[in-house]
């Protein structure tokens, strides 16, 4: 009764789908299954995409996908309890580069592009393991049935329990990863463009360091769409143990922050979710990304770029999506054998794409990135330091006796190292 | 009577019903937007329709009235072991209230399947809860009706069937001989519903096995249908007040603090 195709990919995120469109508009049999209501259903982020690869893969994006607002001011903020410090940079000399957008919306619209393509889209159905036979992936499984294709595609995400179960990854470590909360919260567009002064489709994209994270590294966000912002924290569950509140707890009084409550006044709560994300980029990949009958895609390969104030993951995850894509048509064509060495070809097309060669280049962020002074004693001394500089009393203000003041435990030898090792990792 | 043929109604419900809307002006539902599931106690008369395949064969076919995305759990009725699924869905049927909807449902099996043997409902929906529906198609098919249905054992040879049916506030179980065709709705703890096969929803989905039909095809009186047929006028509708609470909180010895949590409960008259 069961139906063998061509390749079948686990998860119906964007790379999965990415890979789903492309091998089906080339005649593959392709099966996609996804394990939420719909296609997106199980996708979590911040709330930007960067469209550079969409140009090329999807032109008809803009016209055709769910673009809330193009981003021409982005933010960065260190906030305490009663102060913040924001450098924003806005340019009206931009093209579309990065929009935001509801990943969900968005994932869906990829969804109907492969299924249009002729890729058969299975929801609701989670797959428990791989089938392994003689060291080669077969197929998927899933309760008791078993489904079998030439190659099988992992785009589950970074919970990739799939590849777990399979032996093919290790369990995730904790600082691996963070652990993402987010809320929408509905104002009106009106609204919106006034309290970000932006026009209807122009957005604001902007990172939050501090109080916001009671401190501890990770980071808060806000993301404009046309009628709602989106809202969450990102905390590196590497220092889990140092949070004093629980995140959604966090979240909460992130949002009852007097600068941030402010902007969302008598905003609708509509949504909230939760969700991890790597945070450690290549470090976090599993042990390999393809062997005998299998490769590895998006978030569950760890192709998610963080540099701290930029994160990327929907653009790599588009791409690894179609690099897949393009390997597997080339075997395909070549007779179809998936073995370990003839998808090693994933790998030397991964390293001649921006996905390998972005990640490498920030194979060690994580090292600046995961330094707690950052979080804390920096964006505590940043605060003080203004306050006191712009606090006139009639006692004279220097810069450097104003910062002998406020700098707190910080070192001038700490800030220098800080400083090296941010230039050097990120 | 040479093959059993069972037909089971599905409905797409609105999945949560803590976050529903309702439209200030015509107070009815707002679905738009709104992600569609299949009525929970609906499942429970899929697995009554395929344990009587189990048992005595035949052929099981799932019909919904729906939007256009209502193809999926139809689907997904079909990774349980359904035949075949029915979609009916046209912009003339909209709007439709219980009436109109048990119209529309009653018509199109008497016309897709004349010689159809069984009809099987859920006892109600989670989502409207009037329990309307099975009644309602009996009486559009001038058929039987039994409610609380747990098990049905059809005769082939003499077209007879018996139906179990369980009553709740009795205890009592209760036997029936009809003759088919007969309705019945299914009492919702009876025929937990089976696992769904991903091999049989990718079957679903390849080979087409959910017919999506319009009134085209179907040929209904537009004037029974959606909401010209729908009589049902909503007219109030009013949100329950949250009750004020009093919000004491006793601090001190839990042993001290039980005791003044039963006075002041026996003293509001909360027990007795």
């Amino acid at each position: 009764m069961s139906i063998k195709f061509d390749a079948i990919i686990v998860g119906a995120g964007p790379a999965g789908l990415t890979a789903a469109q492309r091998l089906a508009s080339k005649g593959l049999k392709v099966l996609v299954v996804e394990r939420g209501r719909k296609p997106g259903s199980k996708n979590v982020y911040g709330g930007r995409i960067y469209a550079h690869v969409l140009d090329k893969l999807y032109p008809e994006y803009v016209k055709e996908a769910p673009v809330e607002r193009w981003v021409r001011k982005e933010r960065i903020s260190f906030l305490t309890e009663d102060s913040g410090t924001t450098i924003e940079f806005e340019t009206n000399n931009v093209e579309h580069k990065s929009f935001t957008a509801s990943l969900s919306d968005f994932t869906e619209w990829l969804g109907k592009k492969a299924e249009a393509a002729g890729a058969v889209i299975i929801s609701e159905s989670p797959v428990d393991s791989l089938v392994v036979k003689e060291g080669t992936v077969v197929g998927i499984r899933s309760g008791n049935d078993e489904v079998y294709g030439d190659v099988v595609i992992s785009a589950e995400g970074i919970n990739r329990l799939v590849l777990e179960r399979s032996g093919l990854a290790p369990k995730l470590e904790p600082q691996m990863v963070g652990v993402g909360v987010k809320e929408v919260i509905k104002l009106g567009r009106k609204v919106i463009n006034d309290r970000f002064n932006v026009d209807d489709d122009e957005g604001v994209a902007w990172a939050i360091a501090g109080f916001s994270t009671h401190y501890v590294p990770g980071g808060a966000f806000i993301y404009t769409n046309k009628d709602e912002i989106t809202l969450g924290l990102v905390i590196y569950l590497g220092h889990g143990s140092k949070v004093d509140v629980p995140v959604y707890d966090m979240v909460e009084e992130f949002r009852l922050h007097p600068f941030i409550n402010r902007l969302i006044k008598d905003g609708q709560l509509l949504e909230y979710s939760g969700h991890l994300t790597p945070i450690m980029g290549l470090n976090a990949s599993p042990p390999s990304l393809y062997g005998n009958g299998y490769l590895v895609v998006g978030d569950a390969a760890g192709f998610l770029l963080h540099g701290g104030i930029i994160i990327r993951g929907v653009d790599f995850a588009i791409e690894s999506g179609r690099v897949a894509a393009d390997a597997i048509i080339k075997i395909h064509e070549e007779g179809g054998k998936y073995d370990g060495s003839s998808l090693s070809l994933y790998g030397n097309m991964l390293e001649e794409s921006f996905v390998m060669k972005e990640l490498r280049a920030f194979r060690n962020a994580h090292r600046a990135l995961d330094e707690p002074r950052l979080y804390n004693d920096y964006a505590k001394f940043i605060n003080a330091f203004l306050k006191r500089y712009f606090d006139v009393d009639g006692t004279p203000r220097k810069i450097f006796s104003t910062f002998k003041e406020t700098k707190g435990n910080l070192t001038i030898l700490d800030m220098m190292r800080d400083m090296t090792k941010v230039v050097t990792n990120l | 009577m040479d093959e059993l043929t069972i037909v089971v109604p599905v409905k797409a419900a609105v999945p949560n019903i803590t976050a529903v809307r309702l439209d200030p002006n015509t107070h009815n539902l707002v679905r738009e937007g709104v992600p569609l599931m299949i009525n929970p106690y609906d499942r429970n008369a899929v697995e009554l329709a395929l344990r009587i395949k189990d048992r005595f064969g035949g052929k099981v076919i799932t019909i919904s009235m729906a939007p256009p995305n209502g193809k999926d759990f139809l689907e997904s009725t079909i990774g349980m072991g359904v035949d075949e699924g029915i979609l009916i869905t046209d912009r003339v049927f909209a709007g439709a209230d219980t009436l109109a909807t048990s119209h529309a449902i009653a018509k199109s099996i008497a016309k897709l399947y004349p010689n159809f043997s069984l009809i099987i409902m859920g006892e109600e929906t989670t989502d409207s809860t009037t329990a309307h529906m099975p009644a309602q198609v009996a009486s559009w098919l001038e058929i039987p009706f039994v409610y609380y249905a747990t098990d049905a054992e059809p005769n082939i040879k003499d077209g007879t069937v018996k139906i179990t049916r369980y009553l709740e506030d009795e205890g009592l179980l209760e036997e029936f001989i009809y003759n088919m065709p007969i309705i019945m709705s299914v009492y919702r703890n009876s025929n937990p519903p089976r696992d769904i096969s991903l091999n049989r929803k990718i079957m679903a989905k390849v080979n087409g096995l959910v017919k999506v039909l319009t009134n085209k095809e179907l040929g209904l009186n537009p004037d029974c249908v959606g909401l010209k047929g729908s009589p049902t006028i909503v007219a109030k509708i009013e949100d329950a007040k949250p009750l004020p609470r009093k919000k004491q909180i006793f601090q001190g010895d839990p042993k001290e603090g039980a005791k003044w949590l039963l006075e002041n409960l026996v003293k509001e008259g909360v027990i007795r």
